[in-house]
Order: structure tokens, then C-alpha cells, then sequence
């Protein structure tokens, strides 16, 4: 967690004395509790707060129901994501500790994954839980970031039985409320249900206040104030102690000035001054405490001043319970606010002022930025965000980074280099490359001595500002791999190289992680171009920065790359090591692995190290390293592992002759490849052609090189063997049509030589494979045994097996006439061993792991269930109606023994029940 | 030039608006409103107007206006050739 959390958000309000009981209210939520969501929504003033506030201490309904309580108030800073769900997480805390280990963990990786990742981790956790939970979300009107948005829907759509949402909010959220409504899942409290009815208005005055007032005065009241509970308060505080409460009445309600105004002024001009100036004062804080209160009117005696105001019922609100922060309520605070903006303007900027000035030195930049900000003092404010700036990357509020630029004018950004660098990294790292080199020379024209440092191109010379003096020396080295990995976005790889070599000569030697972004993007660099040895040595220097900078995440982000090199050197034994090294980093390496500790990038090892157990042959030990991937599910992965997994896991079913099952989840992998800054070596879509090859569907294969625009004339490059040496494939399979043996011969011939010069060895070998089934094809079968007898030479150290048995029984005729040649012959005698082990026959309902197997439409509508279909697009995809699926669906969650649909299908997926096919497959829907 | 902009209004939504509330604001209100006009009229409303820079300040508006709790009438976009709406009752 973050150490700078604020407490008093958390804080569950306690009820006041003096509540006016309100049971119909009381009863609609204890209903409610029962929901998945209580929408408690109506304009400010109106008790929603106190409302929940005073149900929750009440307890449950029935004293048997064990019920836990978080609450979380919310402000403008959670609009950031990462911001919002640490507070949902620490919030639940206070009831359930240690829960959200990985969820956090999560929220602070520099490539976080997308939010359902991150909460699926939480939603596993809550479900472990088995009393009920209450959340309640207080001042949720102030979200309308997309992305929590999202997430939140994400959320209620999960949410499991016993955990229970409350918001409170002055507007609606931008939640699917009909749908959830439509379901009985929502039940609401709305303004028309929190005003206060006319026996509420009387019990309220007469009872809890004291204020012998006659049913006409309590009718009048209620009618000027509608009920408005925030109106009534202040209409008695107005009157208690007044000779003459009939006047005020008449007054009041002869008045039509906005209620609140008229009430507050009645009520602050019957204080001492010194009371006023000090609420008028006060009135620019979200929150208040003694010594900041001190701080701010420049006076002493704020805490005694608060515990005053909140004995006199000054509309103060406790935010603990040790009365030492505060805050006014809302609508008080803003009537208030309204008229220090119009009776005292010029203090304002000084009050302000002096509210960061006590933040700052309190260690909450973030606050003490936002009243910087308020008060547009923007050279503070610019001074503090220099220095948060590194903080807030690490702890991943790049959002809230962003919103501070926004705001900040351009000048004052361009005389700081330190600041203008930072804002840089945090605008790259969130994807955002526009106006990054205009921002990299404001601040290189500070740092370039040699021509007049602070010359702007217009105007006078100004001074350059510089808070954060330990970032200065770093700036020359960090410029340059913007400037790199700026190139590098461009498709400008020799500017990347240029670029990332000038930033290791400017780094210093301790400065791990701008070394190891300057040897990623050199390292990327040699990759796109083909040069694996470079790729290799840059890759391991960043590994080894990573490591010493202590971002184990990124050491097994390394480790991917490194032993894809390999493979396609064709070391795959450097290539295991790598993984097997990079997995003792891992700190739950071995024993037991406990929920939550386990290092992103884990997943990716296995998943790696199970292609190279299939290529050995050893397809048992392939499909461990899956199930292990994905039994500790994705947030164990970094982003690109949803799709490796799945490209893995076909090959294994390829391997098992489940041909279809292999397509299947080819599809799924398209659709959640990720791209990054590496380049796309092997396409998804080039292994989809290969199984279309493997099935005889050559139209889909010749369709798939027509839409890539391949063909034999093209230049032959690293990037694109892959692709080209499937479409020497499906040439191969085309034979004897036209010339398709001739041309897969040529274009053979030119592959070998470029793998041969590019010591790729691992492409060496299949290629090799291709041109003796290529002689075989022509009949020559001596000619043939030439480049198998160099394939099996190269294959047999580093031990492939199914590199040749994958190729079926031409490959064996052939490997048998090896053997008769005596070639290889302990190795060639292995491989045949391979090809003779039959794989089990698969029928779509047996031997599926479970106790009563599915039926095979139930298989369908499974396999559905794993597609982004809805329930009615399920039903007209299978042509039945809504409510058989909804059988099918009920049948399978009970057979898998599973309550939804995520649960259902990543049980299928552990089972390989969803890669079964029957004959008569609907036709799946892909989205585009 | 920035007045022209402001009445004619462009494609971000920038332009002058007139925001009219259930019952009656003080001028000193105009403050917290960011300088903008505040008209009370005689039925009991009161109406918020002048040039917004764009529709995210608009929204800003509205939003206020949600916080203290007076009731929202209406929002017009007021078109650049029509003239600015007389005060009534002013105080």
C-alpha cells in the first residue's frame, strides 16, 4: 500500500445523537442488504450520509446475520484509477485484512493489466469470504472517470452473493442501473424518499430540538424547505434561542431567496466575528484540523474553535473518532465558500497558499498541489510536482500526473528541465507520444552548455528552475531514451541505436533502470533488424539492470525475449536455463505459493518452458506448465501471456491431433494479442494457416498468404521467415498443382541461406525438414535424405522431436530410410518411437474429468459461453430458445460445479472441454 | 476577437449559455459562478448567464449548481444574433 492514505476516508461516520428515527428508510435498506447494489442518490443536504450511516450501527435486520461494514469516502483524487481502487481495497481492509495483496500489487506494475485482470484478483479474494459485506461508496457523484467507470461495472457484474454495494451520490452513476433494476438487483433510495415528511419535519423540530413550534410554523417551514433535511437543520439552529420565532417564520418563508443562503447568513450572523472570519477562512479546506486550521488564519486555537463549531452543531462532521479532523458539510462549506469568493477575494490566494504550505511540510503533496492549483500559485504548484512527480510514477497515478500538466501553463513547465522530463516520462509510459520532442528540447536547451543556456527562440533570456537537484545529471541520459524509444515508435531503428548508445555513454553506472531502458530499446532494436547475438547481449545488460534496480517483473519480461532468441537459434537447452533462472527470482519459487505472492511474469516462464517440453516431446510435462499458468491465473502473466498461453496450449492440442481444438484457440489468441514495442515475429495468423494446411483446407491457407501479401519473389527478412516458411508449407501441400513444388523448392533454397547467414539455426533446422519432404515429394528419396541427415545432425544436441514427427507419415517413411542408411541412428530410432505412441481417440463427451459428463450440446452452449455472446445471441446462434440455454446453462454450471460464467469457462479451459468439438459445430461468431 | 469567439461558438461547444435555477441567488453568488451573470426573474427563478469556453466548463457549471442544491430548470445555448437577455428585477 501507499503510505500516504488518508485514514479519515475510511472512517465509517458514527450517527449523531438526536437522529430522528426514520424506519420506512431504515426497512427499504435492511431489504436491500440482500441486493447486490443500494443506490442512495439525491442532491446534497438531504441525509444520505446519515441515513446509511445510522442503518449500518443499527446493525442487521435479523442479530443471526453476521454483517461487516467498510466505507469509503470518495474525492476528485480517485478519478484515478490506481488511486481509487488502493482506497476500495484499503477500505476493505478495515473489515477483511490482507485481502487485495496481488490486487495492489497489481495497481502498481508499470504495465498493469487491464482492470478485470487486477479485479478478478479481488473478486477471488471476496469470494473466499463468507459473511456479508457492506461497501459503501460515499460522495460517489465526484467519479466520472471513464476508466473507474468501467471497472466498477466490471465489479457489480462479478460481484459474488455476499458482498453487497452501496453508493451514495448527488447524481446517478453511470452504472447499468436498468439492467440491474430489471433484475431486482438495485433497490434505490431517491430524494422523494430522504425528505422529510411533515410528522418527520415535526418529531425533528419539536422533538430532538426542542422548539415548541405550532403545526402552522412546522408547515411553513416544511413547505419553504420541501423537506430538505440540510434546510430544516439550519432553520432550527437559526431559531434556537430566538425570543421571536414567529417572526423568523414569517420572514423565512416570506423569502425567496435561496433557502441554504438565507439560512447560513441567519445563522453565521448570530456568531462572534471571530467565529465568522474563522469559518469564512476555513472554508477553501476539504477537511480541517486544529493546527492546519492554525496554519491557515494565521491564529491559534483552531482545535478548541472546531470542538466549538461542533458542539454548537455547526454543521462540522467528525472524520474519526478522536476529533482531530473534521469537515464542514458540503453545502455549508460552499455557501460559505461563495461568500469569502465575493466578500474577500484578494485573501484567497493567500489562504490557499498558506493550506499547501502545511501539506507540504505534512508530506501530502497531492493535496498541498490541488490548494497550490486553487490558489494559482502555479510556480509552487509546479515546484511540488517536480518533486512527486518520481513517487507518483512509481505508485502508477500517471492519470493524476496528467490532470497537474494540464493545468500548468506551458511557460513555467519549460524553464523546469527536471519537471518537463519528468511530465515526459509520464506521458510515454501511458502511451501518449504527442509533443514529447518539443517538451525533450525545452529541456535540453537548460542542459546544453555550449550555446546560451536559457536563450529562449523568443523573448528575454529567463532563469532555469530547478527543485530536484538529484534529477538534474540524469536529465542528458534519460533525454536520450525518450529520444530512442521515440525513434523506435517511428519504425526508425537506426535513430534508436544512435539514440540509446548516447544515453549508455550518459548514465551513470548506478542508474539501473534508465540502463536498463537504454539496453531494452537497443536490444529491440537489434531484434527487428535480425541481429540475435546483439538482441541477446542487450536483453541480458537489461536483465541485469532490472535486477539491480530491483524490478523482478521486469527481469522475467527480459527472460522471454532472451529464450525467444534462443529458440530460434535453435539453443533451446540456453533457452530452458534462461527460464528456469529467471523462475528462481521468483520469491514463491518451489513450496508453496501463497495467494498473492506470486511475481508477475511467472506465468510467462511456464508457458515458455511448456513449448519447449512439447518440442521434446514430453507432452505431459507441456500441458503441467499450462495448467499451472493458469490455475494461478492471469494476474501471474504480463500482458502478453492471455495470448501465448493459448498459442502454447494449440500446439499441445495439435500435438494430440485435436486439430479443430487447436483453431479454436488460435481464434481466442488473435483476439487478445497484445502488441508492444517488439516486434511480431510469429503472427497468430501465421499458425492458423499452418493448421489449415494440416487439415487439407488449402483455399483458407492460400486466402490467409493473398491477405498478408506474401509471395515467393518477396526479399526475405527475419521479420517475416516465419510467415515465409508457412507459405513454403502451403505451397507444398498444393503440389502437383502449376508449379508449387518448383516454387517452394526456390524459395526454400533463398530461407535457408538468410537463416544460415542470420544464425538462426532453430529455422535452419524446419527448413532443412521442408526440403526433404520437398525431394520426397519429387520422388527422389536420396536427394531427399541430404538435408534430413543435416537437420538431424543440427536437431539432435538440443533434442527435437516433434520438429519432425509433427510432419506425420511422410516424415516417418523417411526417417525410416534413414535408418536403413544407418544415419542418426539412436536418435532416428527415438523420433519413430514418437510417432508410434497413438494419441488418445477424442469423442466430444468422454473423458472429460467430471463425475456426469456434458452432453454435446452442452458442449455447444459451453463452448458459447467462452465466445463475448450474450444469453439471446447464444440462443440465436444454436437456433433454441432464450430459456433452453438458460437450462443448458444452469445444467453446466452444475455439472462443472460452478455459479457463473467466468467460473464455467475457465473450468472448461482447465478440463480441455472447450477445445472438444463436435461434428455439427455452430458456426462461432467472431468479433471483429 | 476572443468576444466574437465567444458569441458565435465553435465546435467544442463554446459560446454563451443561459442556466436557469428554482429560486433566487444573491449576486454575490456570481463569484463561486466564475464571474458569470446572475438575473433573478419574477417567477422565482434565477437565471445563470454568459460566455463558457467550452463544454467540459459547462459541465463544470452544471455541476455546481447540482452541489448546492437548487433545482435545474433549464439550459439554453444561446444563439450569437439574438440579443442578451434584458435583466429582470434586478437587485
Amino acid at each position: 500500500m501507499p503510505a500516504a492514505l488518508l485514514e479519515t476516508k475510511l472512517f465509517l461516520p458514527r450517527p449523531r445523537r438526536g437522529l430522528v428515527p426514520r424506519p420506512r428508510l431504515s426497512e427499504r435498506l435492511d431489504r436491500g442488504s440482500a441486493s447486490k447494489l443500494m443506490l442512495v442518490s439525491a442532491p446534497a443536504g438531504f441525509g444520505k450520509t446519515t441515513l446509511l450511516a445510522e442503518w449500518l450501527a443499527a446493525g442487521p435486520a435479523a442479530p443471526t446475520d453476521e454483517r461487516s461494514a467498510a466505507w469509503l469516502s470518495l474525492d476528485r483524487g480517485d478519478n484515478d484509477p490506481a488511486s481509487f481502487w488502493t482506497y476500495v481495497v484499503a477500505a476493505l481492509r478495515t473489515v477483511e485484512p490482507g485481502i487485495g495483496a496481488s490486487t495492489v500489487a497489481l495497481l502498481q506494475e508499470r504495465q498493469p493489466p487491464p482492470i478485470e485482470t487486477v479485479l478478478t484478483t479481488l473478486l477471488n479474494d471476496l469470494a473466499a469470504i463468507t459473511s456479508d459485506i457492506v461497501l459503501v461508496l460515499d460522495d460517489y457523484h465526484v467519479v466520472d472517470a471513464q476508466d473507474v467507470q468501467d471497472g466498477m461495472a466490471f465489479l457489480l457484474d462479478h460481484l459474488p452473493p455476499h458482498m453487497h454495494l452501496v453508493i451514495a451520490s448527488r447524481a446517478d452513476p453511470a452504472l447499468p442501473l436498468a439492467r440491474l433494476r430489471a433484475r431486482g438487483e438495485l433497490v434505490e433510495t431517491r430524494a422523494a424518499d430522504l425528505r422529510f415528511q411533515p410528522d418527520e419535519a415535526a418529531a425533528y423540530l419539536n422533538g430532538m430540538m426542542g422548539l415548541q413550534l405550532t403545526a402552522q410554523d412546522v408547515t411553513a417551514l416544511e413547505g419553504r424547505t420541501e423537506g430538505w433535511i440540510a434546510a430544516l437543520q439550519l432553520a432550527a439552529l437559526s431559531m434556537q434561542g430566538r425570543a421571536d420565532v414567529a417572526g423568523f417564520i414569517a420572514g423565512f418563508a416570506g423569502d425567496d431567496r435561496y433557502v441554504v443562503d438565507y439560512l447560513v447568513e441567519e445563522v453565521v450572523q448570530r456568531q462572534p466575528d471571530r467565529v465568522q472570519a474563522f469559518l469564512l477562512q476555513t472554508s477553501i479546506l476539504s477537511r480541517l484540523s486544529g493546527p492546519l486550521c492554525d496554519a491557515v488564519t494565521g491564529q491559534s486555537g483552531g482545535k478548541a474553535m472546531l470542538e466549538a463549531l461542533d458542539r454548537g452543531n455547526l454543521f462540522l462532521v467528525p472524520l474519526d473518532n478522536s476529533r482531530r479532523w473534521y469537515r464542514y458539510h458540503q453545502l455549508f462549506a460552499d455557501v460559505l465558500h461563495a461568500r469569502l469568493l465575493d466578500e474577500q477575494p484578494d485573501q484567497v490566494p493567500d489562504l490557499h497558499r498558506r493550506a499547501s504550505a502545511w501539506y507540504e511540510q505534512h508530506g501530502e503533496c497531492t493535496v498541498a498541489i490541488g490548494h497550490a492549483l486553487a490558489g494559482e500559485d502555479f510556480e509552487r504548484a509546479a515546484d511540488l510536482v517536480e518533486l512527486a512527480i518520481p513517487a507518483m510514477q512509481r505508485s502508477r497515478q500517471e492519470a493524476t500526473i496528467r490532470g497537474w500538466i494540464e493545468v500548468l501553463p506551458d511557460e513555467l513547465v519549460r524553464v523546469r528541465p527536471v519537471l518537463g522530463i519528468g511530465v515526459v516520462g509520464a506521458l510515454m509510459s501511458s502511451g501518449e507520444f504527442e509533443g514529447i520532442e518539443g517538451r525533450l528540447r525545452d529541456a535540453e536547451r537548460w542542459l546544453d552548455t555550449t550555446s546560451d543556456a536559457g536563450q529562449g527562440p523568443h523573448g528575454p533570456p529567463a532563469e532555469m528552475v530547478v527543485v530536484d537537484h538529484e534529477e538534474l545529471p540524469r536529465l542528458p541520459g534519460m533525454i536520450e531514451v525518450y529520444r530512442a524509444a521515440l525513434a523506435l515508435a517511428r519504425g526508425d531503428l537506426p535513430g534508436t541505436v544512435t539514440h540509446a548508445r548516447r544515453a549508455l555513454d550518459l548514465l551513470a553506472e548506478d542508474d539501473h533502470l534508465g540502463r536498463g531502458a537504454a539496453a531494452a530499446l537497443l536490444g529491440l532494436a537489434a531484434w527487428t533488424t535480425g541481429d540475435l547475438e546483439a538482441a541477446h547481449r542487450s536483453y541480458a545488460d537489461c536483465m541485469a539492470s532490472m535486477q539491480r534496480a530491483g524490478h523482478l517483473s521486469d527481469v522475467l519480461g527480459c527472460a522471454i525475449t532472451l529464450a525467444d532468441i534462443r529458440i530460434v537459434q535453435g539453443r533451446m537447452g540456453e533457452a530452458m536455463r534462461t527460464y528456469e533462472q529467471a523462475l528462481w527470482l521468483a520469491p514463491a519459487q518451489g513450496g508453496s505459493v501463497l495467494r498473492g505472492t506470486v511475481l508477475r511474469g511467472t506465468g510467462d516462464m511456464h508457458v515458455g518452458m511448456s513449448a519447449i517440453h512439447r518440442e521434446r516431446g514430453d507432452l505431459d510435462a507441456a500441458r503441467q506448465h499450462l495448467l499451472w499458468s493458469e490455475e494461478h491465473g492471469e494476474h501471474t502473466g504480463l500482458p502478453q501471456n492471455r495470448y501465448r498461453w493459448r498459442v502454447a496450449m494449440a500446439r499441445v492440442r495439435e500435438a494430440e491431433g485435436d486439430l479443430p481444438g487447436a483453431l479454436d484457440l488460435l481464434d481466442e489468441a488473435e483476439r487478445r494479442y497484445v502488441g508492444d514495442f517488439s516486434p511480431n515475429v510469429r503472427p497468430v495468423a501465421a499458425s492458423t494457416a499452418r493448421v489449415w494446411v494440416a487439415q487439407g483446407r488449402l483455399a483458407e491457407a492460400l486466402g490467409w498468404a493473398r491477405q498478408q501479401g506474401l509471395s515467393v519473389e518477396d526479399d526475405l527478412s527475419y521479420l517475416h521467415e516465419f510467415e515465409h516458411v508457412t507459405l513454403a508449407r502451403v505451397l507444398l501441400a498444393r503440389h502437383p498443382v502449376a508449379r508449387a513444388l518448383d516454387e517452394a523448392t526456390e524459395l526454400l533454397e533463398r530461407l535457408l541461406r538468410a537463416a544460415e547467414d542470420g544464425g538462426r539455426t532453430g529455422s535452419v533446422i524446419e527448413i532443412l525438414v521442408l526440403q526433404a519432404l520437398a525431394q520426397q515429394l519429387r520422388g527422389d528419396v536420396p536427394a531427399a535424405l541430404v538435408p534430413l541427415e543435416r537437420a538431424l545432425e543440427l536437431a539432435e544436441p538440443e533434442g527435437y522431436v516433434r520438429r519432425f514427427v509433427d510432419e506425420g507419415s511422410p516424415m516417418a517413411v523417411l526417417l525410416v530410410s534413414a535408418a536403413e542408411r544407418g544415419i542418426a541412428p539412436s536418435y532416428v530410432q527415438r523420433l519413430l518411437a514418437a510417432f508410434a505412441k497413438p494419441e488418445p481417440e477424442i469423442s466430444p463427451t468422454a473423458d472429460q474429468g467430471l463425475v456426469e459428463p456434458l452432453s454435446g450440446r452442452e458442449l455447444d452452449v459451453l463452448r458459447l459461453l467462452g465466445s463475448d455472446l450474450g444469453g439471446p445471441e447464444i440462443a440465436r446462434e444454436l437456433i433454441v430458445a432464450l430459456n433452453t440455454v438458460r437450462t443448458h446453462t444452469k445444467s453446466i454450471y452444475a455439472k462443472l460445479g460452478v455459479n457463473n460464467r467466468r467460473a464455467a469457462v475457465r473450468r472448461a479451459e482447465e478440463l480441455g472441454l472447450l477445445s472438444r468439438t463436435r461434428n455439427t459445430r455452430p458456426p462461432v461468431v467472431r468479433r471483429p | 476577437m476572443s468576444e466574437t469567439h465567444a458569441l458565435t461558438g465553435d465546435r467544442h461547444g463554446a459560446g454563451r449559455y443561459e442556466i436557469r435555477l428554482q429560486g433566487h441567488l444573491e449576486n454575490r453568488w456570481a463569484a463561486w459562478f466564475d464571474g458569470l451573470t446572475l438575473t433573478r426573474a419574477g417567477d422565482g427563478t434565477t437565471l445563470i448567464h454568459g460566455p463558457v469556453v467550452d463544454q467540459a466548463a459547462l459541465f463544470g457549471l452544471l455541476q455546481k449548481v447540482r452541489d448546492i442544491g437548487l433545482p435545474l430548470v433549464s439550459v439554453t445555448h444561446v444563439e450569437p444574433d439574438r440579443p442578451d437577455v434584458p435583466a429582470i428585477d434586478p437587485r
